[in-house]
């Protein structure tokens, strides 16, 4: 087990290096068309070929990563933040403020996610600009995310709020922002970086799969997801098995973060 | 309060009140106005939801906008294709599921674990609409990917709860005492797994209908899922609003039998 977490820590240290060089890796930007050869094989000057605009396939995957495990990252930050204070509140609270807000959540959790994602992001527009549509899709994510991880911060919350340290800690006179600040935050610390990890791969998985049936990230900007729809040309990929790899490089980081979360949620 | 919140959603999100119809040539002036009147219609979102509940009340569950049929029969053709390919994948996964994850406790077997963690690992990293394509170009059945999708997660959550249960002193009492393997699974472990097992049953039913979505979009399997993309694209309120409430009734009936049973095997077991 051990070789396979350095394997996955490998692995996403490597990706982590691909995305910081996007730029220097990249042979072309992921817009530039080489007209002359549309659909070209791997060769020296396109190291996956091209797409039937002369699109350069490896720029592409390379900068279709950078867009996806950046932005999932940030939305994972904004989802749990909002977890984090709807969850908190309610532990903190109690009372009534709990029962309005564990009802918000269980009004998310009804629906299933990937249901209410697509449907939501079906309605809304989809022929905006690139950068409108990367922000679009990724800002639904975090909207759209957190519930799961409220309930468990509200648990969280609630445990504490019972806890001999907390009562001792009212006894002496803290209470409000200070009593938050002090006591519930640091000790929440735990449970929210666990839910912002657990985010990411599920994130980006979500994500594809906005990408994968039109969605996501609008042309001619990659994104993970993005670059699977192209995958939907059945006919192109049967004799061209290296259009697969943006699918094996989304299955491989996802499950080295996979790998590495059984890991931290042993730890928390 | 689901299918109200997607009403909701649908009135504020942009081009609600356009129609594609509206750029017909061939349609007159009369019946354009009729078109826009009816979405106007749709505009008061608790007029129009006041109206939805009292002709459920009736059975009537509506016109679909887009598509010009009763919801009712769109349902009534779309419901049990996928119903059939969620009880499928369901069966598949958790069988699949279980006989990993309990093999894996039964045989202490390098090999067995790498294979169902590598397994497991491969489709919980995979998503929906990627393995759809996958098996529309393997010309597999598309119930099956649904199936691999669901398996993963049980086979984690019924591998970590066996391995947490046989870990407990009276189980290693039982081991001691000489009873062999399977006779400590089916009588000490099993019955401290199984309640929160079953508690899953609900769970895997919500992701057996996510997954389903984009698998239907992809492999055009006429199912809810389809319909309810379909539906969104085209703005399609009342048909949103009631596909909306039938996979969160699908759903919360689940979770709430599933806990029902938990609570009663609990009972039962004390």
């Amino acid at each position: 087990m051990k070789a396979i977490r350095l394997i996955a820590i490998t692995v996403l240290a490597l990706t982590a290096l691909t995305i910081l060089g996007t730029h220097y890796l990249a042979p072309a930007g992921y817009e530039q068309q080489f007209r002359e050869t549309p659909q070209a094989a791997p060769s020296g000057h396109h190291l996956l070929g091209t797409d039937e605009l002369g699109r350069d396939c490896w720029a592409r995957l390379l900068y279709g990563m950078r867009v996806s495990l950046t932005l999932a990252p940030l939305a994972a930050l904004f989802t749990t933040l909002l977890a984090g204070l709807v969850g908190g509140i309610a532990g903190y609270f109690g009372g009534w403020t709990e029962r309005c807000c564990k009802l918000l959540i269980d009004l998310f959790l009804s629906v299933p996610w990937l249901f209410l994602l697509i449907t939501v992001r079906a309605v809304l527009p989809l022929n905006v600009s690139p950068e409108a549509s990367v922000t679009l899709t990724f800002a639904l994510l975090g909207v759209l995310g957190w519930a799961a991880s409220a309930r468990v911060i509200c648990a969280g919350a609630k445990d504490l709020m019972k806890s001999e340290f907390v009562w001792m800690a009212r006894a002496s006179g803290f209470s409000g922002l200070k009593l938050v600040r002090l006591h519930l935050m640091p000790n929440l610390r735990g449970a929210l970086l666990a839910q912002f990890w657990i985010s990411i791969p599920v994130f980006i998985i979500a994500e594809a799969n906005l990408g994968a049936l039109g969605l996501g990230v609008a042309e001619p900007l990659p994104s993970l997801g993005s670059l699977l729809r192209e995958l939907q040309d059945s006919v192109m990929v049967r004799p061209e098995p290296w259009r697969l790899l943006p699918l094996a490089v989304l299955i491989v980081v996802i499950s080295s973060f996979q790998v590495l979360l059984n890991k931290q949620e042993i730890r928390t | 309060m689901a299918s109200f919140a997607g009403a909701m959603l649908m009135r504020i999100a942009p081009g609600f009140s356009s129609d594609d119809q509206e750029l017909n040539s061939g349609l007159s002036a009369q019946s354009i106005q009729a078109i826009r009147r009816a979405h106007l219609a749709d505009s008061d979102i608790p007029h129009f939801y006041a109206q939805y509940i009292a002709s459920l009340v009736r059975g009537d569950l509506g016109t679909s906008r887009s598509l010009n049929q009763p919801v009712k029969e769109l349902l009534r053709d779309r419901l049990p294709t996928t119903l059939t390919n969620l009880a499928f994948a369901l069966a598949v996964g958790w069988l699949l599921g279980l006989a990993l994850a309990i093999a894996a406790q039964m045989w202490d077997s390098p090999a067995l674990s790498v294979l169902a963690n590598g397994l497991s690992g491969t489709f919980i990293s995979t998503p929906a609409a990627a393995l759809a394509l996958v098996f529309l170009l393997l010309r597999w059945p598309p119930a099956f990917a649904a199936a691999l999708l669901v398996f993963p997660k049980i086979y984690r959550y019924a591998q970590n709860l066996l391995q947490q249960s046989s870990e407990m002193p009276h189980v290693l009492t039982a081991r001691a005492k000489g009873a062999g393997p399977w006779r400590v699974l089916a009588w000490h472990v099993a019955p401290i797994a199984l309640p929160q097992i079953i508690a899953l049953v609900g769970v895997s039913i919500s992701i057996g209908i996510g997954v389903l979505l984009p698998i239907e979009v992809v492999s055009d399997v006429a199912g809810i899922g389809q319909l309810a993309w379909q539906a969104a694209q085209a703005r399609d309120l009342p048909l949103l609003v009631n596909l909306t409430m039938v996979v969160t009734f699908v759903t919360v009936c689940a979770t709430l039998i599933s806990d029902a049973a938990q609570r009663g095997f609990r009972r039962s077991a004390a």
